[in-house]
């Protein structure tokens, strides 16, 4: 039985405390990834009234595949058909995992608020490169360095603009998709401010105009209305280029000038009307003037809603790629996107009554375009290798331990994608050989060894004793003693002299009666003396 | 477990999916997964070591440097295939694997059978445990390796070597050692008849004097004298200072095989022998003869360590009382380190015992082991000498035993004193 004064108190001490630690770290990791709250939107995924499901299914329904990007962006590096393939990024919700990594210069650096990191940035813009299509739907979120990389800056600021909703309120804007602004009559739009779409509507350059625009008024079968079927209507196309896009608290673009754009062609495509403000310093009032001072800090005039970046001013797919910037995350969401379905409650009991609005037409025309196949025996159907892809990596999940596994894939692609990671993973993967080279042993060989040979077993120590004088003249008289029989009293009653006769030998004598100092050879010369002593 | 060549499998295939990632190369990747699947499925097909094993000894007890032969039978009891199973008889590093090997590497079917057989020398004395047998199964392509072992002992004792002790060396100052002693006129087993008594159930049949049957009408036995001439006393210095020199030549080792020499030699004689072995305690064998008691001094010599540091003093005044008077009495020690062995063993003397002291020199077995300096070892040798001489004077017989010297040799030295 273990006696309690034999436990190590302080061993067991320091191992509560390192496992204390290590708890206490895990929790604290888990509670970041472990998101069990419903918080979650823009996920085309599921199925809120915030959420981008119904926008989803009409893609599909169309005949294009859809995937989702958990990990990271890095992978769109992997697309085979970047011309056919279209990433929508919907709303960024929350920053990257800050790593190091290479910049632009070489340099290691740690990404940090930017919403994509470095890497990802150029894995957006290779794609894009490549011929691959982007849609950019942020407000004041983490997307702004996907757009400063193409020379479009996110204000960041609310926009409030006269062409709201009044029946609902002032985060409710108006987006008409044209180059002048509209404007309202009531609560209406006043159509006679609408214009069409400055490029699709354009029929007459058959390189930018949409296609569905260029089919506008063929006839067709519903079944073979392909990627332009929200347009048929009466057994032929009837496209109408009139876009009026509903947002939802929604910010300004900006252009930057003399940014190293890798898409040249930057277009405009939808701006405020001329009385939009921006509420700059955040205190909800606006006080504006024809110039930003501390008095009047907010901002006033016409600001742009939609900006379209493309290889060239045709903006033709086939031409190279496109990015669509909105300023606002949310013109996909079911509510808004699928106004009708939300009124019946599809998306849950609501008493909010959103206005009709293009929201479906105009995004499911950016992918139209898109997606098309430029084959013309093919006719309005989607390209076969046609795939939109919705990041869901920057939308917290809730599913139980999602988010960790989203994590861990994303360290996969990262591990596999950046320059700097794939860099210590290489070094990781040799220390691994190493150890496993120099740690990993076979069992050893069973081997019967006969091992008897154990130290021997002496006193050293004693040794020097038994060298000395005084040691050696003990013995002697021990010997002497001995020798004559006597007992130890009778010894010691012995007077010099007599002990002298006894030993009868001058040189032993005087060495057993007079202590002095003795050379070393002059006590080898005793002890033999000594040993032979008593033998005659 | 995994051997080296696993983990070099499992971290290459690792490392082929990683870089098969980061370079995109998709055969690469499937090279790595195909890797890994490979030990995957290796593990899927390990052997196993439920076998039964079964251990035979050519015998129980041995005397020091003789051979021990063993037989390990391993049966395979399960159904399937052990694949390559190693087996491994742990046996003590003191013995020497003479002939054979005990170890083997097998793949049994089910229901078979192998035999491994090895011959052991046993050049130390002491008790002994052969076993457990250890098991190695390996999966095929020697991916995973699994240990565990079977829990089969087979105890042995080896017993101290018995010299030949000539009779004419015993002979000493009288014609027959110890005649002097009377015959133990007691009951017991033995040849000269000693009474009559009546018949009690269990009484052998062979013992029932007919004669006196038919005389009385009534079963009567007869009782024999106990055959033993005297009782004899071994007292073994086991204390720490007796493992002086190297394991094989120490005072402890060479009192062990004297003691049993002796012992052999005057059971053989029908004497009683008593042993009392001191060192970190005392431990005392009652004087007896035969078979039995011969057993029981070899095993308790068998497992005598060198401990302690009780001095004779005190075993003489413990045991003194139960020695048989005028009985002989062996002192079996190196007499270092122990003032008191002057006064025990004048003590025994003054109590009529004729005490014989046989000393392994110490000195000398140290020298075995340790370069002592020539002048310290000729006082050490002076000092020890002048012990002898004073146990001499106490009136017993002292032997000076050297490391190199024959039991028998020693034996003659008795003269000397």
């Amino acid at each position: 039985m273990v006696e309690w004064r034999d436990i190590n108190y302080r061993r067991f001490g320091l191992q509560a405390a390192f496992w204390s630690v290590m708890l206490v770290l895990l929790l604290m990791i888990l509670s970041n990834f472990v998101n069990l709250s419903n918080t979650n939107q823009l996920s085309a995924y599921d199925d809120d009234w915030n959420d981008m499901s119904a926008f989803r299914q009409d893609i599909k329904d169309m005949g294009v595949e859809t995937r989702s990007l958990v990990s990271s962006p890095l992978l769109l590096a992997d697309i085979e058909d970047p011309r056919n393939t279209t990433y929508v990024v919907a709303g960024v919700e929350r920053d990257t995992l800050s790593l190091p990594q290479f910049d632009d210069d070489g340099f290691i650096t740690i990404a940090s608020d930017d919403g994509y990191s470095p890497s990802e940035i150029e894995a957006i813009v290779t794609f894009v490169e490549n011929g691959g299509t982007a849609i950019i739907l942020e407000d004041y979120g983490f997307a702004g360095t996907i757009a400063e990389a193409f020379g479009v800056r996110y204000n960041g600021y609310q926009l409030f603009d006269t062409t709201y909703v009044p029946e609902l309120n002032f985060n409710y804007v108006w987006m008409c998709v044209q180059t002048t602004p509209c404007s309202m009559n009531g609560s209406q739009i006043d159509t006679d401010s609408l214009s069409t779409h400055e490029r699709w509507a354009d029929t007459s350059s058959a390189l930018s105009a949409h296609p569905c625009a260029i089919a506008d008024g063929q006839v067709v079968s519903l079944e073979d209305s392909g990627v332009c079927s929200h347009h048929w209507a009466d057994g032929e196309i009837a496209y109408n280029g009139t876009y009026r896009v509903l947002l939802n608290n929604i910010t300004a673009l900006e252009l930057i000038p003399n940014s190293d754009n890798p898409l040249p062609e930057l277009a405009i495509r939808a701006v405020t009307s001329n009385e939009a403000s921006i509420d700059v310093n955040g205190d909800g009032k606006l006080v504006v003037s024809a110039v930003q001072s501390e008095e009047t800090p907010d901002l006033y005039g016409r600001f742009n809603l939609t900006v379209e970046a493309c290889a060239k001013s045709t903006c033709n797919p086939d031409d190279g790629g496109r990015v669509f910037f909105v300023a606002d995350g949310s013109p996909l969401i079911n509510a808004i996107y699928d106004y009708s379905g939300f009124a019946e409650g599809e998306y849950g009991p609501t008493d909010t009554e959103i206005p009709a609005n293009d929201n479906r037409k105009w995004a499911l025309d950016i992918i139209a375009e898109a997606m098309m196949t430029s084959i013309q025996e093919d006719g309005l159907e989607p390209s076969e290798n046609a795939m939109v892809i919705f990041d869901e990596s920057r939308h917290p999940q809730n599913a139980v331990l999602a988010d960790s596994y989203n994590t861990i894939y994303f360290l996969l692609v990262y591990f596999t994608g950046e320059g700097l990671a794939m860099l210590v993973l290489f070094l990781i993967l040799f220390i691994s050989f190493e150890a496993v080279l120099i740690r990993k042993k076979d069992p050893d060989n069973w081997r019967h060894v006969f091992s008897i040979i154990y130290y021997g077993f002496g006193d050293a120590n004693r040794y020097p004793y038994y060298s000395k004088v005084e040691k050696i003249r003990q013995v002697f008289l021990s010997k002497v003693r001995n020798q004559n029989g006597l007992t130890r009293e009778e010894f010691h009653a012995m007077s010099a002299r007599e002990l002298v006769a006894l030993i009868n030998d001058p040189t032993l004598a005087k060495f057993a009666i007079e202590p002095s100092k003795y050379s070393l050879e002059q006590t080898v010369s005793i002890v033999k003396r000594v040993k032979a002593w008593g033998r005659r | 477990m995994w051997t080296r060549k696993a983990a070099f499998t499992f971290t290459g295939g690792i490392a082929l999916i990683l870089i098969g990632m980061m370079i995109s190369n998709n055969q690469m990747m499937i090279l790595g997964l195909a890797l890994i699947a490979f030990i995957v499925v290796n593990s899927w097909i390990s052997g196993h070591g439920d076998v039964e094993v079964q251990r035979t000894l050519s015998a129980d007890n041995l005397y020091k440097g003789d051979d021990l032969y063993v037989e390990l039978l391993i049966t395979n009891r399960s159904n399937r295939k052990t694949q390559l199973l190693e087996v491994y008889d742990n046996i003590p590093h003191e013995m020497k694997l003479r002939s054979g090997l005990n170890q083997m590497r097998l793949n049994l079917s089910p229901g078979e059978s192998a035999r491994i057989r090895y011959v052991l020398r046993c050049p130390l004395r002491g008790h002994y445990s052969i076993g457990p047998v250890s098991l190695r199964s390996r999966n095929t392509f020697n991916l995973g390796v699994e240990e565990m072992f079977v829990d089969h002992h087979s105890d042995i004792v080896i017993f101290p070597q018995i010299k030949e002790v000539e009779e004419a060396f015993l002979r000493s100052r009288t014609p027959k050692m110890y005649t002097g002693a009377t015959t133990l006129r007691t009951p017991g087993q033995g040849s000269e008849f000693y009474s009559l008594r009546e018949y009690v159930p269990g009484d052998p049949f062979k013992n029932i004097n007919w004669k006196a049957y038919a005389r009385t009408g009534e079963l009567m036995v007869n009782e024999k004298c106990r055959d033993a001439v005297t009782d004899l006393y071994l007292l073994i210095d086991s204390r720490d200072i007796a493992r002086i020199g190297t394991v094989l030549k120490n005072p402890l080792e060479m009192s062990t095989v004297s003691a049993a020499s002796l012992a052999a030699f005057f059971l053989k004689r029908r004497d009683s022998v008593a042993l009392g072995i001191y060192g970190e305690k005392l431990s005392y064998l009652p004087p007896d003869t035969g078979d039995k008691q011969y057993f029981k001094i070899l095993s308790a010599l068998a497992g005598v360590s060198a401990k302690g540091e009780m001095p004779l003093q005190a075993v003489t005044n413990s045991l003194s009382g139960r020695f048989s008077r005028g009985s002989p009495v062996f002192v079996i020690s190196s007499c270092e380190g122990d003032g008191t062995v002057p006064a025990a063993v004048r003590d025994l003397v003054g109590r009529g015992h004729e005490v014989t002291v046989l000393s392994p020199s110490s000195i000398d077995f140290e020298r075995l082991v340790s370069r002592i300096p020539r002048m310290s070892y000729e006082v050490l040798k002076l000092e020890r000498q002048n012990r002898l001489t004073t146990l001499a004077g106490s009136g017993a017989q002292v032997i000076d035993w050297m490391p190199d010297m024959d039991l028998s040799q020693a034996l003659m030295q008795v003269r000397g004193y």
